[in-house]
Formats: C-alpha cells, structure tokens, sequence
C-alpha cells in the first residue's frame, strides 16, 4: 500500500477522506505531549475557558514526549521523540478534541467508544505511530518551534513540532466510526471458541 | 581476587545502556522470522520499519524506544563468588552514575504511586531480585528495563485445582484484554503455581528467555506450542493494527504448590530489553546479550 504524503494540521474534509487502514506519512506542525497532567490542564482549560499556551484549535495532537537541545544555529531540535499509550487520556479526549476541533490525534493503543465517536462528530482521524521505534520516527521531527506548561517534566510540556515525511502512520481510528481497535478486539472475541476449540484438540483432548 | 563494588558497578550501569539501545540479536532474528511468514501487508511494513529502527537506535548510538522505564534487575551469584566493596550499594550507584552521564540524557520515568511525581530515584529503586548459583565463581546479571507500556496489561487470577483448559483460556483471555496496547509483537511470560508473588516471579524471568529456547518440562512446551498459535490466531498483530504476529513467544515456567494455583501472564514489547553478563572473580566481564 502506497503512502499518503500529508500536510498538518488537516482540514476536516481532508480527514474526512481518510479510511482506516490507510498509511500516511506527514509533515507540518502539530501539539506534543505524553503528559497526564498536561492532559488534565487542557480538560481543566476547557472547562474554565482558559486557553492552553499554545494554539490547538484544528491541531494534529500527537501523544509524544520528546527531548531537545539548541542547536548551533539557535534551533532546538529533538534528540529523540517516542510515542506514548493514548488510552491513558481516554477520559479527557472526547471533550478535546470537540472543544478544539481536533483533526488528528496520533499516538498508540487508540481511544475507546467515547473517542472514535468524537471523532466522527468533529471530523478528526486517529493515527498509530509504531512504538519503541524512536530512532525513525525521530528522524520526521525537525523543530521544536515552542513549549508551554515548562513547570511540568519535559515530556509532559506541551510542544509544538515541526514535521517532515514524519511516519509511517496507520489510519487506526477513522472519521466515520471504524475503529481498527474495535473491530480487531470484536473478532478476536468471535474467534475465540474456535480458538479454544483448537487447543482442545492441540491438547489431544 | 573477587568482584569489586566498581566492577559491580560499571557492569550494572553498561547493562541497563546497552539495553536501552540495542534489542537481544535473538529478538531480531524473531522479527525477522515473522516478518517473512506475516500476511498482512500493513503488518509486513511494520516489523520491518521495528527491526531498521532498532538497527538504527544501534548503529547511531540512540535509544530504540526512548522510555527508559525504570531500572529492574536479576542477580544470581555464584556460591564461590568473593566480594570486595558493596555490590547491593553498587547497583544503586550504577543507576545514578547512568542518569548523569548517559547520552542522550534520558527523561524522568521513576514514578512515585502514591503522589505521580516522576524522578530519576524512588523506593525500591533498581528493583532487583537476587538469586544463588551453586558452585559457581561468577554473578550473573540481567537488566530488563521496565515501562508503561506492556507492563500495564500483566495479571494474576488464583486457581484452585485448573485444568490445563483453565490456564490456557485465562492466558489467551489476559491476551485479548492487551490487545493492540502493549506493542506487539510481544514475547509474553507464563508463571504457573507456587504462590502469588513466587508465580509473578516465573512470569516475569519467562519474559527473558531467548526465542527458540526449549522448556525441558514436556508438558509446558507443548503448551508453549499451542499457546503461540493461539495468541496469533487473535489476529491483532504488529502494533496492533492487524495481521499474525501478535506474539513472537509465549514462554512458561511453573512451581509445585499447594490446591490453590496463581496463574500470572506479562509481556514484554517487540523490543525486549534485556541484556546479560557474567562477572568472575577474576575480574573478567563476558557480555552475553
């Protein structure tokens, strides 16, 4: 399957025209954090009317922590990136990304039911990065051009990233309601009589 | 001559970097094996992108996955081991001297339950386990870094008097509980009777066993067999996102016990830090992963 070459953040049409499964590589800009309490103070954010220090309206969120140093020429650039489990923000996620009009989430493990619905409502896909794979991924994040919330550890902090042929992405979770994670979890549920039933006999039972 | 706190020490700490930015040549022939038998074409690309980036973090002198989890290591001693200097002191010392020297510098992972703040330090920390070798001159140390991510979906049930059926359906039930979360393909780890915390202990050591390896116990190796086809016949695959290869091996070790019987399954993700060596007395490291 050919790579789908992408600029962030998207359009909502354009995530609209995303299907699960496809495989994606993208550049541009999008929101870093691997930070429950990064998390938590958007949520709070939301609730209280206070903006996060950094723009997130129709951003890309990737879950990803990172760790930069300035360069020589003044840039700071990321030593490593690494995604992080994003059912860990399951609670958070569907009043962030509706409130913001989020287009992209991005990270591991996917989001529950709660979340692949607040996708479809807001027109926002969800992408599998590969975890444990820091050394490519690394390599698709040029700058980090911000970061907010410098109180917190800097994984937690919020970042904005600038990207470029970052990938590859799985379209995991898209805008209509399929659920890569759902469909994989129902099946392998489906499956498993006959999957016992063969163990039985594997047992000689 | 003995094993000195330094040597102790400077081991300890070249473990835990080594297997922060390397995986086990064991685990890559694995990927690899499984990359050539895979499906999916998706699943394919995967493995594929896994073992290049592992290679990657190798050859740069990087991490692979840039977690460095918290600090766990196993320690068996010989029984004609001599020490000279601390050597419990000394893998505490290894992980301060990593936090302040290690490049890249790695992130704050150590964290404290009871209040979330994350630290390079905490209690308990390394957790390390400590074991005899009879008649041996040597320590044998393995360091297995833990995080998150596939040490969330581990669990134990108590059994009273399990049929075979019993263990394997609550291995495979355990399984799909993980699903796509703990970044397959992993290797996952079966501890079998005994007591609570003596079954989570076999679990865990399972998890280090090399692919391939045989398990002189007949009974179990035969469920190794099934259980690895079962797990794949899920059909969540690498990362989760479909295909045959959701684990790479299942590996089981079991304990005599009383009529109730824990059953305790963890995982390990496709990177499977582990590294090993051997000190002797006579001062020799011999690196085995």
């Amino acid at each position: 399957m050919s790579e789908i070459h992408l600029t962030l953040p998207l359009h909502p049409d354009t995530a609209r025209s995303l299907r699960a499964g496809d495989i994606l590589r993208v550049s541009g800009v999008a929101v870093a954090t691997a930070g429950y309490p990064a998390h938590l103070r958007m949520a709070q954010g939301v609730r209280d009317g206070i903006p996060p220090p950094i723009d997130m309206a129709g951003a890309a969120l990737f879950h990803m922590g990172s760790l930069s140093r300035r360069d020589d020429a003044g840039v700071m650039r990321p030593l490593y990136v690494n995604p992080t489990t994003s059912t860990r923000f399951n609670a958070f996620l569907p009043g962030i990304v509706r409130h913001f009009g989020l287009t992209v989430v991005a990270g591991k493990g996917g989001m529950d039911e709660d979340g692949v619905a607040a996708l479809q409502q807001t027109g926002c896909v969800y992408l599998s990065m590969v975890g444990g794979a820091a050394a490519l991924l690394t390599e698709g994040v040029t700058a980090v051009e911000a970061t907010g919330w410098d109180d917190l550890i800097e994984q937690f902090r919020l970042s904005r990233l600038r990207l470029d042929g970052f990938g590859p992405l799985t379209v995991a979770i898209d805008a209509h309601g399929h659920s890569v994670y759902h469909d994989l979890t129902a099946r392998a549920r489906a499956r498993l009589p006959a999957i016992l039933d063969q163990l039985a006999k594997d047992r000689g039972g | 001559m003995a094993v000195t706190y330094q040597a102790m020490k400077d081991t300890a700490r070249t473990l835990y970097e080594r297997a922060l930015k390397r995986i086990p040549e064991n685990s890559h022939h694995a990927l690899a094996r499984a990359a050539a038998t895979e499906r999916s074409e998706t699943g394919r690309n995967t493995l594929n992108f896994m073992i290049a980036s592992a290679r990657q973090a190798e050859t740069r002198g990087t991490f692979v996955c840039s977690d460095a989890g918290f600090p766990v290591y196993f320690v068996k001693i010989g029984t004609r081991v001599r020490f000279d200097g601390d050597i419990k002191q000394a893998i505490t010392d290894a992980f301060a001297d990593l936090v302040d020297t290690i490049q890249p510098p790695i992130l704050k992972f150590v964290t404290n339950p009871l209040t979330g703040e994350r630290s390079y330090r905490g209690k308990d920390m390394p957790h390390v386990t400590w074991d005899l070798l009879s008649g041996a001159d040597h320590i044998d140390i393995t360091c297995s870094p833990k995080a998150l991510g596939s040490g969330r979906w581990a669990a134990l049930e108590i059994f009273s008097y399990p049929t075979l059926e019993e263990i394997e359906r609550y291995v495979l039930e355990v399984s799909i509980r993980a699903g796509s979360q703990h970044c397959p393909p992993v290797v996952i780890g079966v501890g079998i009777g005994g007591s609570f915390d003596h079954a989570a202990k076999l679990a865990k050591l399972q998890t280090l066993r090399p692919f391939g390896s045989t398990n002189s116990e007949p009974i179990l190796a035969a469920m190794e067999e099934r259980l690895t086809r079962a797990v794949n016949a899920t059909g969540f695959g690498p990362m989760g996102t479909g295909g045959d290869t959701t684990a790479l091996g299942v590996h089981i070790d079991y304990a005599a016990g009383h009529g109730f019987t824990p059953v305790a399954v963890c995982f390990n993700c496709w990177i499977n830090r582990r590294s090993r060596a051997l000190i002797h007395n006579s001062g020799r490291v011999d690196w085995i992963e």
